[in-house]
């Protein structure tokens, strides 16, 4: 008998039991909605976690390697080489960002015995699969606007902003245009603070926090039209005559702060000291939802690389000068390699950390969380799969009653030449296609489930806050969860259609047709 | 060489402690063209034979021999093949699957021969009105008469041209006339066509007028061949 015989028996065999087989269906039809709407909510979580580092592969791109902290080398001087020393906190630089990269622990890995100097750099930049090396630091400096002086945290970008995702970006105006201009580039975070002076009440708005950064939650246009007010405008950057440090550092403990320097002459009180460069604000950089590596929104703005090393030897702050003083130079804080291909990532920072360094990179924050993910959603998908369970004795209940009325028929198709093998097909067939119809309807239901879900929620969420950045997708029903439900519908039936299956070829057509 | 044979059959079935012998060491040879009616009572044992030459059933020991050929090493589906094929069954009940047409539930049997659509469709409308039952393929079982469902039975039955037609009872839920009707199609099979008929019947003068050869069984055992 030709498949698409037996699909077509199959077919008027379901027919004629329309209520029956409806119901099984529909037994089908929750189980799989069930495990769509879980696993859907579950990878829904999961985008909405993963949505911006997935989204930009070049984050996928980018290693972190640190050289030793100030304390590491310390401690090596103490303990010799072979770097006994306790993990915590080692590859961080208890420098000028004491509350830098703590959010994003760097996983285990031996402590550093390479000092991240321009040497070190050269070298990492000869490495294979290696596209660019940029030393990331940065230093704290007092620096004036209008009127006004704050201690600001300044970086150093390169040159070269083609492969570097961070300053891609800008709200207004362009990257430094030479590497020798007195050119700034400024963050949303300095404009804020520019913005705090007109509105002394709000100017601690909600600090971001966490490697989690959610953009302002003003609007375009207002941002945009802020930071061209400050394009063009300058920047006085104050620093320190190598001479005379100001005694006030000495200790570790700044004297004069951010906020309680606001009004005072500060200029006058140490002018002395300090020379005054003066920069000129070429761009505004955009800050952005997601992942935010080395906190990079907590710099308010950055000036030409090369100048940056310049002014970081006259800007070390208290604790680097001691460290410094007692270990000797410490190096770049971290640097970050961009390799040329994801695939790299890997072999590129083994080979890094054989050569004596600290690497992190953010594949491993995503693995981690995809397998965390992995097990959520097993999870959810199991709770879904009860209920299929239920489904499929369902199923085998509907087969073998209707096997039991069928058994004349199943004698009659024997006796005139059916096989054993034909018969099982028969209704295996059924079994899938009952399988099917449930796992399609099911799908559409998840769907449906999931719409209506979104939209409550978001209505929700609208009424709780007031407003929202964008709609929230709570569900994500992908196309490999979508054929995927349907399969494994269709296999349950299968499963469940085994024992009915086996029992219609057994069928003695000697017993089914002994008269009524 | 003899169509049909059975040579020495035995054929048991165990009822939970005893043992019923339904054949006793029967050899029986149907010759080509024979119209063989086997009579008997009921419990003689000759629907068990009628069984048994259809490959519905196997004997306890002893050998059906189709043509010469053992039907005792075939498989369970070389064993379908030859019911689809060699045989045709005709049953007292008529055995039609009720939710069918008569068009349907003859081109059941051509399906299961693995032929396509179209070829059915015209097959089956001509192996109707080979039984004079043109006008009635599309109608249900039910919708007809006894005579009526038995042709349509007969036409399934040669719908894969076997050799040999087996018929069980055939006339046994008819009226006199109509079992003459349907007595006279499967005469006409046997002599327009060349087929082998066996029937089994209770009703000895049905089986004098038609048969060519009588044979009679009693408890399991030929009382006269």
């Amino acid at each position: 008998m030709k498949f698409a015989d037996i699909i077509a028996l199959a077919w008027r065999n379901l027919r004629q039991a329309r209520l029956r087989t409806s119901l099984t269906v529909i037994g089908v039809v929750v189980g799989v909605a069930a495990i769509v709407t879980m696993v859907s909510f579950g990878l829904g979580l999961q985008n909405n976690l993963l949505r911006d580092a997935l989204a930009r592969i070049d984050l996928f791109t980018s290693i972190t390697v640190m050289g030793p902290g100030t304390d590491a080398l310390l401690a090596m001087r103490d303990q010799g080489q072979d770097g006994a020393v306790n993990d915590n906190g080692a590859g961080e630089s208890k420098g000028e960002k004491s509350e830098g990269a703590a959010s994003t622990t760097p996983e285990p890995s031996p402590t550093p015995t390479r000092m991240l100097d321009d040497a070190a750099i050269a070298e990492l930049q000869s490495l294979s699969g290696v596209r660019y090396v940029v030393p990331n630091f940065s230093f704290s400096n007092y620096v004036r606007f209008e009127g006004r002086t704050r201690r600001a945290f300044i970086g150093g970008a390169p040159q070269s902003i083609e492969y570097n995702p961070r300053f891609k970006k800008f709200l207004a105006g362009h990257h430094f245009t030479a590497v020798g201009a007195r050119e700034v580039v400024v963050t949303e975070r300095f404009v804020s603070w520019v913005r705090s002076k007109k509105k002394p009440n709000e100017n601690r708005r909600r600090r971001p926090g966490g490697p989690f950064q959610m953009a302002p939650t003003r609007s375009e246009e207002e941002r945009a039209r802020e930071a061209n007010g400050i394009l063009g405008k300058e920047i006085v950057f104050l620093i320190p005559r190598e001479q005379d440090a100001p005694p006030s550092a000495v200790f570790g403990i700044p004297i004069i702060d951010a906020s309680s320097s606001e009004n005072g002459d500060f200029a006058s009180e140490f002018g002395a000291q300090y020379e005054e460069i003066v920069y000129r604000v070429v761009g505004v950089l955009k800050a952005e939802d997601g992942f935010d590596i080395n906190n990079f929104m907590e710099t308010d703005m950055f000036i030409p690389l090369d100048q940056a090393k310049e002014f970081r030897d006259a800007n070390r702050d208290p604790m680097s000068r001691i460290g410094e003083f007692l270990a000797g130079d410490t190096g770049y804080q971290n640097a970050e390699v961009r390799v040329i291909d994801v695939a790299q990532v890997e072999s590129v920072k083994e080979e890094i950390r054989k050569r004596g360094f600290r690497v992190w990179s953010l594949t491993n924050q995503i693995e981690e969380v995809k397998r965390i993910f992995l097990i959520v959603n097993s999870a959810l998908g199991l709770i879904g799969g009860i209920s299929l369970l239920v489904a499929s004795f369902g199923i085998s209940n509907t087969m073998i009653m209707s096997i039991r009325e069928r058994t004349r028929e199943i004698g009659v198709m024997k006796a005139i030449g059916g096989s054993d093998g034909e018969i099982m097909r028969i209704f295996f067939v059924e079994a899938s296609l009952i399988g099917l119809a449930g796992g399609a309807l099911g799908v559409m239901g998840g769907w449906g489930i999931d719409r209506l879900a979104d939209t409550l929620a978001n209505r929700w969420i609208l009424k709780q806050v007031g407003q929202t950045l964008r709609r929230i997708e709570f569900f994500s029903i992908p196309w490999y969860l979508t054929t995927g439900a349907i399969l494994f519908a269709i296999v349950v039936s299968l499963i469940a259609a085994i024992y009915p299956a086996l029992r219609a070829a057994k069928v003695d057509p000697i017993k089914a047709l002994r008269y009524e | 060489m003899a169509i049909l044979e059975a040579r020495n059959v035995t054929r048991e079935y165990r009822m939970k402690a005893e043992t019923v012998r339904a054949l006793a060491e029967v050899s029986v040879a149907v010759e080509r063209g024979d119209f063989m009616a086997i009579l008997g009572t009921s419990g003689s044992g000759k629907s068990t034979l009628l069984n048994l030459f259809g490959g519905l059933d196997r004997p306890t020991s002893g050998e059906i021999l189709f043509d010469g050929q053992s039907l005792e090493p075939l498989s369970s589906w070389e064993m379908s093949r030859y019911r689809l094929r060699r045989v045709g069954m005709i049953f007292q009940s008529f055995n039609l699957i009720p939710t069918m047409t008569a068009r349907e539930n003859v081109a059941l049997a051509l399906a299961f021969a693995g032929q396509g659509q179209g070829e059915r469709r015209r097959l089956s409308l001509e192996l109707l009105d080979r039984v004079g039952l043109l006008k009635r393929a599309d109608h249900l079982p039910s919708e007809l008469s006894g005579g009526e469902q038995q042709r349509v039975s007969i036409a399934r039955a040669i719908a894969n041209e076997p050799q040999v037609l087996l018929a069980d009872e055939p006339t046994g839920n008819l009226d006199s006339s109509r079992a003459a009707e349907v007595m006279g199609v499967l005469d006409d099979m046997r002599l327009r066509d060349g087929k082998t008929i066996v029937l089994v019947t209770h009703d000895r003068e049905l089986a004098d007028r038609f048969a060519t050869r009588v044979i009679r069984l009693k408890d399991g055992k030929v009382i006269t061949g």
